[in-house]
């Protein structure tokens, strides 16, 4: 039984990209068959984590919603383990004209939801990721609206509180089956199990990990998948069983 | 710049130095004869007798047992006293190099505390006393030269005297030459003040006795004299040594319980009334203590609230503001348009996405077997 899971975060700079990166790879060294859908079209750059050249992206997610390509041809594979595992990539476009386009006229809803349907089954997928956009624009509450999964993302920062705050309310009024709350960047000088406790309560959703400001995983910054070149890493063992918690 | 403590020699090093160390010893032992203190006729001056001592705190107890017992036969051969005949004063002379040898095991191998240098010191003193009683008493059971109690008040005491006071003075300054007396406030102050003391007494006493050195009519008189001088120095020499170790312990104390502070300060140890009694103090050392206790205050107080910020991560929301946007956003006709679609999709998802999953996969399988 395949899963949509949206991946999003109020504000941006909480680390969203490469956490759907991370996740991705982690399910897929698990050896499950994962795509990352990349729709936060106005500040694309999931496919920098993948090293993807932009100049030869080919077909991205906009050409398949504007009809000018089927779904499958706007993935690519980035990564693949074993003889199962691998993480498939449709990428968001970077033409100007694309992004202005998208702005004002939005996604069609039933023709992005077909064509999630379709790449699912394309690609025998067990795990569909969508990187959404910050804030709670239509795209974004599409995206949720389409999901089985919703994790959101934060900092501990008060001005990520009041706004993830609203999208959990909103991601509840949208009936979304499951939703978690994963906190990220936190310092070493706050207790993690208190911290846990403290988002728990405060948003009333249930909290799947709290991770550090790591400096190992700054030192990669945007080059580069960290549980991909460290998986013995504590961090990248800890994103693993991020992972499996999503998934159950 | 940083002195490094000089080298100490190996089996055969220890040989060499040894041997040339007692051959020092005896040829300084023959010929320090004619070296008379002017108030004791009867008994050389002896400087070298600090060697034995220096090489035993130095070197460890057989180096300076040998130093001294092989520089003791060959200065009596020198002097044609015969090899064995006072063998007594061959172990005397070997236990002032064995017992400091010993006195080092007392963590005596670095000297930079006032505690460690008054060890040092009553070391000196007490093998003095230990290396003589032990020769006076193997006269009295063995050899029956001595007669007492003549020998004892007209040669054994004022040699005793003069070379606790030799070696008292000699062998800090022998051991700060070897680096083994670390130049620390302690040891700079106690030195200093001790030094001071001791020249003052010996060069006042040497002046006085030499002055009436030519009245004296008899040598029971220049006795008299010396025991006077030696009396007097003796007691000025320890007097002045317990006042300097006080002015140095009154100095350095403070030191060496800032010190401490702000060793547990850095450790996140440390307890406020620790520096109560010394802040105290009308002095400067005072007035540190004062500035030190405030900061340490102060560094508590922010690690505190650093600490606290663990258990005070306070997630704030404005829950009126959070009604009206979430409102906002629900209450549109287009969320209720999508959430209306989303419920459908849901109903209907189940069943499509695993029946297209499992043609697909049918597919597949198909595809792969052909």
């Amino acid at each position: 039984m395949s899963k949509i899971i949206s991946i999003h975060s109020f504000r941006g700079g909480t680390g969203k990209s490469n956490t759907t990166a991370n996740l991705a790879v982690s399910m897929a060294q698990r050896g499950l068959r994962v795509c990352v859908v990349d729709t936060d079209i106005q500040s694309p750059g999931i496919h920098v984590l993948f090293q993807l050249d932009p100049a030869d992206m080919g077909f991205s997610l906009n050409d398949f919603l504007w009809g000018k390509c089927e779904i499958e041809q706007t993935a690519r594979e980035v990564f693949s383990e074993g003889s199962s595992g691998a993480v498939f990539l449709i990428p968001s476009s970077m033409q100007t004209g694309d992004i202005a386009r998208v702005l004002k006229f939005g996604y069609d809803i039933q023709l992005l939801r077909e064509g999630f349907v379709h790449i699912i089954s394309a690609l025998a997928l067990d795990v569909l990721l969508i990187d959404t956009h910050p804030g709670l624009n239509e795209e974004t509450l599409m995206s949720i609206a389409l999901s089985d999964v919703l994790l959101v993302i934060l900092r501990p920062d008060s001005q990520d509180y009041q706004g993830t705050a609203v999208t959990v309310e909103v991601a509840r009024q949208i009936e979304v089956p499951a939703m978690y709350l994963l906190m990220n960047k936190v310092p070493d000088r706050f207790d993690r199990t208190e911290t846990m406790e403290r988002a728990r309560e405060a948003f009333r959703c249930p909290v799947i990990g709290v991770l550090p400001h790591s400096d190992d995983m700054m030192a990669l910054a945007s080059d580069g998948i960290f549980v991909e070149r460290y998986p013995d890493h504590p961090l990248s063992r800890e994103m693993a069983v991020i992972a499996q918690q999503i998934l159950e | 710049m940083r002195l490094s403590k000089i080298h100490l020699p190996g089996r055969t090093g220890s040989f060499i130095l040894i041997m040339g160390a007692a051959l020092v010893y005896g040829l300084l032992n023959a010929y320090s004869n004619r070296l008379l203190l002017p108030s004791a006729p009867f008994i050389a001056l002896r400087p070298q007798v600090a060697l034995p001592f220096f090489l035993g705190f130095l070197c460890g107890p057989w180096v300076g047992f040998l130093t001294g017992f092989l520089g003791n036969v060959i200065g009596d051969v020198l002097c044609d006293y015969g090899v064995w005949h006072f063998w007594n004063w061959h172990i005397a002379n070997g236990l002032y190099g064995l017992i400091p040898g010993l006195g080092s095991r007392l963590g005596l191998q670095e000297i930079r505390t006032l505690r460690r240098f008054v060890i040092m010191e009553s070391v000196v003193v007490a093998t003095n006393i230990i290396a003589v009683a032990c020769a006076v008493l193997a006269d009295l059971l063995w050899i029956r030269i001595m007669q007492l109690p003549q020998s004892l008040t007209s040669w054994i005491l004022p040699a005793l005297i003069t070379n606790t006071v030799l070696t008292f003075v000699l062998v800090p300054l022998l051991l700060l030459a070897a680096r083994m007396i670390v130049v620390t406030v302690e040891t700079r102050i106690t030195l200093a003040l001790s030094w001071l003391m001791v020249s003052i007494v010996i060069i006042t006493a040497t002046a006085v006795t030499g002055a009436v050195w030519n009245d004296l009519d008899s040598p029971a008189a220049s006795v008299r004299a010396f025991y006077s001088a030696g009396i007097v120095t003796v007691l000025v020499v320890s007097a002045g040594f317990l006042i300097a170790v006080f002015l140095a312990y009154r100095i350095t104390d403070p030191i060496t319980n800032l010190q401490a502070a702000a060793r547990r300060i850095e450790a996140g140890e440390y307890h406020p009334s620790e520096l109560a009694l010394l802040a105290a103090r009308s002095d400067e050392f005072g007035q540190l203590s004062g500035i030190m206790q405030r900061m340490a205050e102060k560094i508590e107080g922010r690690e505190n609230r650093l600490r606290h910020q663990v258990t005070e991560l306070k997630i704030e929301i404005d829950r009126a503001k959070q009604d009206r946007d979430v409102r906002e956003i629900v209450e549109s006709d287009y969320f209720k348009d999508l959430r209306q679609k989303a419920r459908e999709f849901r109903t209907h998802s189940e069943d499509e996405r695993s029946t297209t999953r499992e043609d697909d996969t049918d597919e597949q399988d198909e595809s792969r077997r052909l």
